[in-house]
């Protein structure tokens, strides 16, 4: 089959490979027919997750047709159309009977290497390097799926690829940010990172009663995405509003906005000459993996007592965090990686009631063999790209 | 250096204790090891707590390698757990045949197996 395939930094090219095959009782394979580029591929593609090998095949975001299962599983059956979730969980483990599936204590074939980088393994995820369990990834024409009988959810009306595909990731992962801070109605919500996870994270915002929230980005046509479509109700742009914090004082009477979501992650692109250059310098020479502007100016523009939330990837470790702030405001921090397959069905239901239609974010439609393109008008954010989806 | 590993497992205690010593599930390497293994009941609905002792074996060579054994014991816990709670073991490209200490360096790239490769794993 063809396949996306890392080979270093910077360089990912449509290949071909052997077909997956079923592997254990509980896997399927899937035929792939739409898949998209996730900003978090960037971090592989920029080369700042580690454990890459060259030959990995990357995404994990995608959707198909089934076309084998294994013996034990009797939820699915071939020919059925499925989205799927990003997070490999086993359904059976303490984590995924809470659902906690991100957290899966059986689907990380590399626990150890995790456990070396974390403290303690996470869920396997779909191409996604080694430290989650070396999985092929998702753009691709075929895909193997482990625990198939717990991740996928079944699309059955006639709702398009692209209005349902973003329930694999961005829009469960944006809506989870959103989630965690915890909106009764009246609250001001600020979302740093106006990319698709940062779209998803304001409209779900919006969708949960928030009366105000505030989109920051350094990327103006993301910004009037955000205020257009995803139903901001301000925007900061970092270029030309310089000091972040004082402006989301301004914007809030000094309270300082009720909760923060960091939709940015490890590579956030501002801050302040001197830090911006140093942490430049520190994860060039792999000193630091994660560069943190967003995640601090989160945590010193909350208001005491707020939350923040935590869906940019991070990888590593960070400098300069302000463990001040945090704690004399006595603020929480929410994060992870997103519990997928908690959240699939009642999103769905949003879709298919019209609460949100999630094509908003699509900008880009190429097919498989031109990811590469794909990678390299996302990353330079060429063309006004937000969202490349992939068509094997 | 520690030389004990522990693990929990989402059972009752007694169904722990039988698929443990059962021939289907036994852990070759832990049970040959003359390690020290106690069941014990995890707090709240969390299933039995599995210690593996090592340091039972006071011998100096044994000390010795006690890291590369308390790797192989460590592999061999998850594998019970994967087994006993999901009935398989997690296989992923780049490490077919499961969690192995030995495959932690050696990864093979995350796209699927040729068939001689499979066979070779055993799948």
């Amino acid at each position: 089959m063809r396949a996306t395939v890392w080979s270093g930094r910077n360089t990912v090219q449509v290949e071909n490979v052997p077909d997956p095959t079923i592997l254990n009782d509980r896997d399927a394979i899937v035929k792939i027919t739409s898949t998209a580029i996730c900003g978090s591929d960037l971090h592989l593609y920029d080369g700042y997750i580690p454990t890459m090998k060259k030959g990995d095949i990357l995404g994990h975001e995608f959707m198909g047709e089934i076309v084998d299962v294994g013996r034990a599983v009797s939820t699915l059956q071939v020919g059925d159309r499925v989205v799927v979730p990003f997070p490999i969980a086993c359904g059976n483990c303490w984590a995924c009977r809470h659902e906690l599936y991100a957290a899966c204590e059986n689907s990380n074939p590399n626990a150890g290497l995790a456990e070396k980088i974390f403290g303690h393994p996470a869920a396997g995820i779909f191409g996604y390097s080694h430290l989650t369990g070396g999985y092929a990834g998702g753009q691709a024409e075929y895909a193997r799926v482990p625990f198939a009988d717990v991740g996928p959810i079944k699309i059955e009306d006639d709702l398009t690829d692209e209005q349902v595909l973003f329930l694999s990731d961005i829009f469960p992962t944006g809506y989870m940010g959103a989630e965690f801070c915890e909106i009764g109605g009246g609250e001001v919500i600020a979302v740093f990172g106006a990319g698709p996870v940062g779209q998803f994270a304001i409209a779900s915002a919006v969708m949960l009663g928030a009366e105000r929230v505030i989109a920051i980005d350094h990327v103006a046509y993301r910004l009037e995405m955000a205020r257009n479509r995803a139903g901001a109700t301000d925007t900061i742009n970092l270029e030309a509003d310089a000091d972040v914090v004082e402006q989301l004082k301004e914007l809030t009477g000094g309270r300082g906005p009720d909760a923060v979501i960091d939709a940015v992650g490890m590579e956030g692109e501002y801050g302040h000459g001197a830090l911006k250059a140093a942490e430049r310098l520190k994860q060039a020479t792999r000193s630091e993996t994660d560069r943190g502007p967003a995640l601090r100016d989160a945590i010193l523009a909350c208001r005491p007592g707020g939350i923040v939330s935590v869906i940019g990837v991070y990888g590593g470790l960070m400098d300069k965090f302000p463990t001040g702030a945090l704690m004399n405001k006595g603020l929480s921090i929410k994060a992870g990686q997103c519990h997928v397959q908690r959240y699939m069905k009642p999103l769905l239901d949003h879709i298919r009631a019209g609460n949100i239609d999630p094509t908003f974010v699509v900008t880009h439609r190429l097919g498989l063999d031109e990811a590469a393109n794909g990678y390299e008008t996302f990353k330079h954010k060429e063309d006004e790209c937000v969202k490349v989806v992939l068509r094997p | 250096m520690r030389a004990k590993a522990a693990i929990t497992v989402h059972r009752a205690r007694d169904e722990v204790r039988r698929l443990w010593e059962s021939s289907e599930y036994q852990p070759d390497y832990i049970e040959k090891a003359d390690a020290g293994v106690t069941f014990r009941d995890a707090p709240g609905d969390r299933g039995t707590e599995i210690h593996v002792d090592l340091e039972r074996d006071t011998s100096a060579v044994r000390k010795l390698f006690a890291a590369p054994r308390l790797a192989k014991v460590k592999d061999e816990l998850r594998r019970f757990k994967q087994l006993v709670e999901t009935g398989e073991i997690a296989r992923s490209d780049s490490t077919p045949e499961g969690e192995r200490a030995q495959r932690k360096l050696k990864q093979r790239p995350a796209q699927p197996l040729q068939a001689s490769e499979r066979e070779k794993a055993g799948v």
